[in-house]
C-alpha cells in the first residue's frame, strides 16, 4: 500500500482550506464595497467542496473544490445621502456579508488547516521511522 | 526468508493495517468540511473459517488471514478533535509495531551471527 499517498490526502485538504480562506478573505475585504466595475453590488463568495475518489490511496475520498459560487444574500441598506453610490432616497447598498460570520469562518478554516498539517506531520514522522527500520546495526 | 518466519509476515500485515488506519484518519480530517461527507472507519472482520481454525499447520494463517480490513461509512459527521486524538493513538500503535519489527530483526540478526555481538 502506498503510505506516501496519504500525504496527498492531507495536501488536498490544505488546498481546500486555502480556497476557503481566499473566499472568506475576499468577503471580509469587500464588506464595504458598494459596486464592482460593472456597477453591480458585490456578492459574497462560497466554496463548494466535494469529495472525489482518490486516484491512489486505497480509494479513500479526497476533498476537491467543486466550484466557487456567488451567494444571493440581500444587501444591507445604509443611509448615507452624500455617498456617490447613494440612491435617490439617500441609501447606499452594501454587500450582505456578516463580518462576525466571516470571522467565525476564518477560525474554522484555521483549525481545519492546522488539523490537516498535523495529520501530514504525523504521516511524515511514521514514514521516516519506517524508512529507518532495520537500518541500525 | 521473511516469508518463512511467521513473526515477520504477521508484523508486516499489522503494519499494513496500522497504515490503513492512518490513511483513513487523514481522509476524515481532509474531508471534514466536505458536503454530505460521512466519517469512515476501518473494521476488521475477524471470523476465521472452520477449516482455518481446525488446521493446526496453519497456525499463523489463522491470525493473518482472519482479519480483513473493511471500510465502512459511519453516517456521522467528522469531529476534528476526536479524529486527531484517534490519529495520535494509532500513530503510537504504528510506532510500537515498528519497535517490535526492530526487535524481531535484532533476534534474527543475533541468530545469524550465532549469538555473537557486533
Amino acid at each position: 500500500m502506498g503510505m506516501f499517498s496519504i500525504l496527498d490526502i492531507s495536501a488536498a485538504g490544505m488546498d481546500v482550506q486555502q480556497a476557503r480562506l481566499a473566499a472568506a478573505s475576499a468577503n471580509l475585504a469587500n464588506s464595504n464595497t458598494t459596486a464592482n466595475p460593472n456597477g453591480e453590488i458585490y456578492k459574497p463568495l462560497a466554496v463548494v467542496v466535494h469529495s472525489a475518489p482518490a486516484v491512489s490511496a486505497q480509494g479513500l475520498p479526497v476533498p476537491v473544490v467543486a466550484r466557487t459560487v456567488e451567494r444571493d444574500v440581500p444587501s444591507r441598506l445604509v443611509y448615507d445621502p452624500g455617498h456617490p453610490d447613494a440612491d435617490e432616497r439617500g441609501f447606499v447598498a452594501l454587500p450582505g456579508t456578516d463580518p462576525i460570520s466571516s470571522m467565525l469562518e476564518l477560525i474554522s478554516i484555521s483549525r481545519s488547516y492546522e488539523a490537516n498539517l498535523r495529520a501530514f506531520d504525523i504521516t511524515r514522522q511514521l514514514l521516516e521511522k519506517t524508512l529507518e527500520m532495520g537500518g541500525r546495526r | 526468508m521473511f516469508e518463512a518466519t511467521p513473526i515477520f509476515s504477521l508484523l508486516s500485515k499489522a503494519l499494513d493495517h496500522a497504515a490503513l488506519r492512518q490513511a483513513v484518519h487523514t481522509a476524515n480530517i481532509a474531508n471534514a468540511g466536505t458536503e454530505n461527507y460521512s466519517r469512515l472507519e476501518v473494521i476488521f472482520d475477524s471470523r476465521p473459517t472452520l477449516a482455518e481454525a481446525a488446521d493446526p499447520s496453519s497456525g499463523d494463517a489463522f491470525f493473518l488471514d482472519a482479519s480483513r480490513p473493511r471500510l465502512v461509512s459511519t453516517g456521522e459527521a467528522v469531529r476534528l478533535d476526536r479524529e486527531m486524538a484517534l490519529m495520535a493513538r494509532d500513530a503510537v500503535r504504528y510506532q510500537a509495531l515498528l519497535g517490535a519489527f526492530e526487535r524481531a530483526t535484532g533476534t534474527l540478526r543475533m541468530a545469524i551471527r550465532e549469538g555473537r555481538e557486533g
